[in-house]
């Protein structure tokens, strides 16, 4: 066992990784209790606007333009998707509506490898200014983007409770996870508030392509595919509490990160999200009634 | 319960216990003259490099079925399936080092051990089901990936897991000793290909097969009939697995080397989109599928047009498959070639200055 200084700059990082996973979680959770998709695009449609935003740079457009050009096209991805198949699938299983997401993903990953092509060899990155400043604690370095991912993920999950609790379109979503139906025949106008879930979750996951884009590797491969280990947090809070999700996206973070100076083990750390999401779902299946509801598990 | 993907109901038809009638029989005629056609006229007629994606296309073809035996008949998605894949060509890779067992004992050896494992990991899953079910395989594909990645494929060291980082001269993995040649060893991969076909043709047509289609229609309804749900979901995982087992076998043969970075779980995820595409209602859209996934890459190659047009347009076809045509490629072509048909002998009825209204109009 490695000593424990070994360990204190994981926690950083891992603490920042879990901010990120708690920001994407959130996102999925709440477009899924209002439009019962599972958008497992999410990350591919971060990756196209940290790619985008990648390439304006280049061009020497002025940072924070590129960064909201990168939130701008998720949203903009997102809501289109919403707009033209949200309502053509609105009727069918939550499964098909989530494999229908495989689709985007496909669509959009053929692109980016297409536009972006990472066979040249070429390593992209993208660092935010604030890598550069920060402070230490103790012996840790700590940079501020660490420090915005987790914070980021803090007001995320607070704010998003706190709308979901007291506003109106907020009440209207938490009305559409439990029915459909009634929520349109009580006057809500459905197709609204769903465009306004599609909206808030590409806005979220812009945010977390380019924080992810800093924070791991500018990358379509690996941007797309992270969202695995957010939809790992989701799962262990059975797609319902954003509170949940975000203990368990921290702890994901955390204990990946804290495996990294484990020789023994340190191969294995990409397990931990499956590893987790598999645990907490087999644990939580246990004693279930089935019912023939139109609520699935 | 909702896992049905589509509006059909396909279940297990009682034809078996009639004499057959001429249809079927003209349908059995073509398909052993196209088998036979595949077997001995591909091998005359193509490239080495076709053959070599034809063996690939066979050995796809079994995974797609055990994948639409799993997403057509009862209903189960799984997102994990290229991890199956691995199992089974790493058991069969450490199996061919080790021993010198025949080659059909090794295939058989493979398949039962995957078969098992995807029951050992499967039977907790199986309490899940729909979108949890599939996000659940998703997640122990992703982790037995890792694993792999960390343990590697045999390449003929010793121990139990058969891998030697510091081999020079790594040995190829042997192929059957009648199949030693790449045409030959296609013949080889259609054959096996065909008894997994009829396996399942033998599932489908009989009991389990009526089973799993109650179950897909609606497991408490199943549950209410006396089904024993649980024993036939399990039953076909069991099956799904054991086919994919063998068509990991015929893979390590087919390559000679296996890394484990050619199994990467985001395959998973393409591998169930051509499946949908291709239809997993037929079992001739196994066939499209794995033509789907293993052909047209290698067509494109060829022409020098880049893979990433396959990944859109598969993007583009799962859309497409579950807004518009929930049976797949296998179901809609058929259809739009009649409807073809019909336009074409419209317009020529029409241009012979015939005024007669063509014939099939009445649909």
């Amino acid at each position: 066992m490695p000593p424990w200084s070994d360990f204190e700059p994981f926690i950083v990082s891992g603490l920042a990784l879990g901010g990120v996973y708690a920001l994407s979680g959130v996102g999925l959770v709440v477009l899924y209790r209002a439009t019962g998709v599972l958008y497992l695009a999410f990350g591919a449609v971060g990756a196209m606007g940290a790619l985008i935003a990648w390439s304006l740079g280049r061009e020497n457009v002025p940072g924070w333009l590129t960064w909201l050009v990168c939130i701008a096209a998720a949203a903009v991805i997102t809501l289109g998707y919403g707009l033209i198949f949200g309502p053509a699938l609105a009727k069918r299983d939550p499964l098909v509506k989530a494999v229908a997401t495989i689709g985007l993903t496909l669509i959009l990953y053929g692109l980016m490898d297409l536009l972006w092509t990472s066979s040249g060899g070429q390593a992209r990155s993208e660092s935010l200014p604030t890598d550069n400043g920060g402070f230490s604690i103790g012996q840790i370095q700590v940079d501020w983007t660490q420090v915005i991912a987790l914070a980021a993920g803090v007001v995320i999950t607070v704010g998003t409770g706190v709308f979901l609790r007291y506003t109106k379109l907020g009440t209207a979503m938490r009305a559409m996870a439990n029915d459909r139906e009634i929520t349109a025949t009580l006057g809500v106008p459905v197709r609204k508030v769903e465009a306004a879930a599609w909206l808030g979750c590409g806005v979220l996951a812009g945010v977390a392509g380019l924080l992810l884009a800093d924070l791991a590797a500018l990358d379509a491969t690996t941007l797309t595919f992270l969202v695995i280990s957010s939809l790992a947090a989701v799962l262990i809070a059975r797609l319902r509490s954003i509170t949940l999700t975000f203990a368990a996206a921290i702890l994901i973070g955390l204990l990946h990160d804290l495996l990294t100076p484990i020789t023994a083990l340190s191969n294995y750390q990409n397990m931990t999200p499956f590893v987790l999401a598999a645990a907490g779902l087999l644990v939580m299946s246990r004693r279930r009634v089935m019912t023939q509801s139109r609520e699935e598990a | 319960m909702g896992a049905d993907l589509g509006l059909r109901s396909t279940a297990g038809r009682q034809t078996s216990r009639r004499r057959p009638g001429r249809p079927q029989l003209i349908r059995a005629a073509v398909i052993t003259v196209l088998l036979l056609f595949v077997l001995f006229g591909f091998p005359q007629l193509l490239s080495l490099y076709y053959i070599d994606t034809m063996t690939q296309v066979a050995v796809y073809s079994m995974v797609t079925l055990a994948l639409g035996v799993l997403v057509g008949r009862v209903g189960l998605v799984s997102l994990g399936q290229v991890a199956v894949l691995a199992i089974g060509a790493w058991v069969a890779a450490r199996l061919l080092f080790a021993t010198a067992q025949p080659y059909p004992v090794i295939l058989l050896e493979a398949g039962l051990i995957t078969m098992v494992a995807g029951m050992v990991t499967g039977l907790p899953a199986l309490r899940l089901r729909g979108l949890y079910l599939a996000l659940i395989t998703l997640m122990l594909a992703g982790a037995i990936t890792v694993v792999l990645a960390t343990v590697n494929f045999p390449n003929g060291g010793h121990g139990f897991l058969g891998y030697n980082g510091s081999l020079v001269h790594i040995p190829p993995i042997r192929r059957p000793s009648v199949a030693g040649s790449d045409p030959a060893y296609f013949r080889y991969a259609v054959i096996v290909a065909i008894l997994m076909f009829l396996l399942v043709l033998a599932h489908t047509k009989t009991k389990p097969g009526r089973a799993w289609a109650a179950i897909r229609q609606s497991e408490p309804a199943a549950l209410a009939a006396g089904i024993n749900t649980t024993l036939y979901k399990l039953w076909a995982l069991a099956l799904a697995s054991f086919i994919t087992g063998v068509a990991g076998g015929v893979l390590a043969g087919a390559v000679h080397y296996l890394y484990s970075i050619g199994f990467p779980t985001q395959d998973s995820i393409t591998l169930l989109a051509v499946t949908l595409m291709g239809g997993v209602y037929s079992m001739w859209g196994a066939v499209v599928a794995a033509l789907l996934y293993q052909f047209l890459p290698a067509l494109l190659n060829n022409w020098g047009v880049s893979a990433d047009w396959l990944t859109i347009l598969f993007g583009l076809g799962v859309l497409q498959v579950l807004t518009t045509a929930p049976a797949g490629l296998a179901d809609q072509v058929p259809k739009d070639l009649a409807r073809l048909a019909r336009l074409l002998s419209r317009l020529l009825s029409r241009l012979l200055g015939r005024r007669t209204p063509a014939p099939g109009k009445t649909t």
